[in-house]
């Protein structure tokens, strides 16, 4: 008898644990951007090395830059527009410009149910890249997610 | 919170079932009904009448093989909606399980009347989803999407812990706890489906649920089950009669 009601017990606490949890309104805690994580090397000793100032914009977006004379930016982290295939960037390394441009393709990934879609690209081929401070850049991983992955290094 | 209501009613009817048990005489051996049911979960249709958008019904059928095994068989059907801020979504969709119920009450305290046991499951689901509009806002702007209807099938296993007991004659109660595996939702892991019948959360690899159920019994069968007697322990008897002996010694 004393058995029945061990599990009849166990049963109700589990029973109430879960109804608690599930009556709990879900809040969007996960990253909802996929970013470009863009690492930066000096070309030089082809080390990982911020750039001492760095900023980053969209073309023709001049007014809302990502960032303004940062330092300390690695990585750098680059948003994609899921409207497009391709984006252009202004980078401004150390007071010197170069201008970088991606081509992608974008498809919807579900976040979760609390925080929505959001949506994944993926790197179809190198970066055309101007070259007064930048030497290269080689791409690590395509796939562009909210996951925390190297996916570009730029050696300047 | 309606699941919670029911807990409650199932709680204030189980204490009565153990004053019965409490009277169950000792014997050699029991003669233990073996049954046919229908069950229905009647949870989700009264969660559904109270106003919410989502039904979810559940019945299933289940055979005794003996005093402690019995096969089921369950079908079910569900309707989804949600919307929030950035998506709106839906699905419908139907669902199967199959597997076995094991009680782990002993034949003279269950009688065939009363479970209390595990139930082992696997299930699968039948559904369309569709996405009718999200959005996305990032630094380029906000982009405004949709995902059209698709057809789908997945499968899961459940563990399901529960208790059931019989109030009337050929008729019960019972509810359970549900603790389901995702093997397969039936997408790439991309589009996870928001709901996924008969399992809940498709984007998570775990979910957990709470079902309650009215049951008719159809007994068919009698089965004389032996009641297996206690074998006093022979430690303790051994270490009394070494006490008796140092206390005559002394």
């Amino acid at each position: 008898m004393r058995s029945v009601k061990t599990y009849i017990t166990g049963a109700i606490f589990a029973w109430i644990l879960i109804a608690m949890v599930s009556c709990t309104p879900g809040s969007c805690f996960e990253e909802t951007n996929a970013f470009i994580k863009a690492s930066f090397y000096r070309n030089d000793v082809r080390k990982l090395q911020p750039p001492d100032s760095l900023t980053l914009f969209g073309l023709e977006m001049d007014t809302n830059r990502i960032y303004n004379k940062a330092s300390n930016v690695q990585p750098a982290l680059l948003p994609l527009d899921a409207d497009t295939t391709s984006c252009t960037f202004i980078i401004r390394i150390n007071g010197i410009t170069d201008t970088m441009t991606f081509w992608y393709s974008s498809y919807p990934h579900l976040v979760s149910m609390e925080c929505g879609y959001t949506f994944y690209h993926q790197l179809i081929e190198k970066p055309s890249v101007t070259d007064n401070i930048i030497d290269s850049v080689n791409i690590g991983n395509r796939n562009i997610s909210t996951l925390n992955v190297e996916n570009i290094r730029i050696y300047y | 919170m309606w699941k919670t209501y029911a807990y409650i009613i199932s709680f204030l009817i189980l204490p009565g079932t153990s004053t019965i048990m409490a009277q169950i005489q000792p014997e050699d051996s029991v003669l233990i009904p073996l049954k046919i049911r229908a069950g229905i979960e009647v949870s989700g249709p009264i969660i559904y009448l109270t106003g919410k958008n989502n039904l979810s019904t559940e019945g299933y059928i289940s055979v005794d093989l003996n005093e402690k095994l019995c096969l089921y068989a369950g079908v079910g059907y569900s309707k989804f909606k949600y919307s929030q801020y950035n998506y709106s979504y839906q699905n419908k969709g139907i669902f199967f399980k199959t597997g076995i119920d094991i009680n782990l009450l002993k034949p003279e305290i269950s009688m065939g009347k009363y479970w209390a046991g595990i139930g082992l499951r696997y299930g699968l689901s039948a559904y369309n989803s569709e996405t009718p509009s999200f959005w996305y806002r990032n630094y380029w702007g906000t982009v405004t999407s949709s995902l059209g209807p698709s057809a789908r099938m997945g499968h899961f296993l459940e563990f399901s812990p529960g208790v059931r007991a019989e109030l009337f004659r050929n008729f019960s109660i019972g509810w359970s706890v549900s603790l389901r595996r995702l093997i397969y939702s039936g997408t790439n892991k991309d589009l996870s489906p928001i709901y996924f019948p008969g399992y809940g959360n498709g984007a998570k690899p775990f979910s957990t649920g709470i079902s309650y159920f009215l049951v008719f019994n159809i007994p068919f069968k009698k089965i004389k089950v032996e009641i297996k007697k206690e074998i006093p322990e022979e430690v303790e008897e051994t270490t009394e009669t070494e006490e008796r002996t140092s206390v005559t010694n002394k």
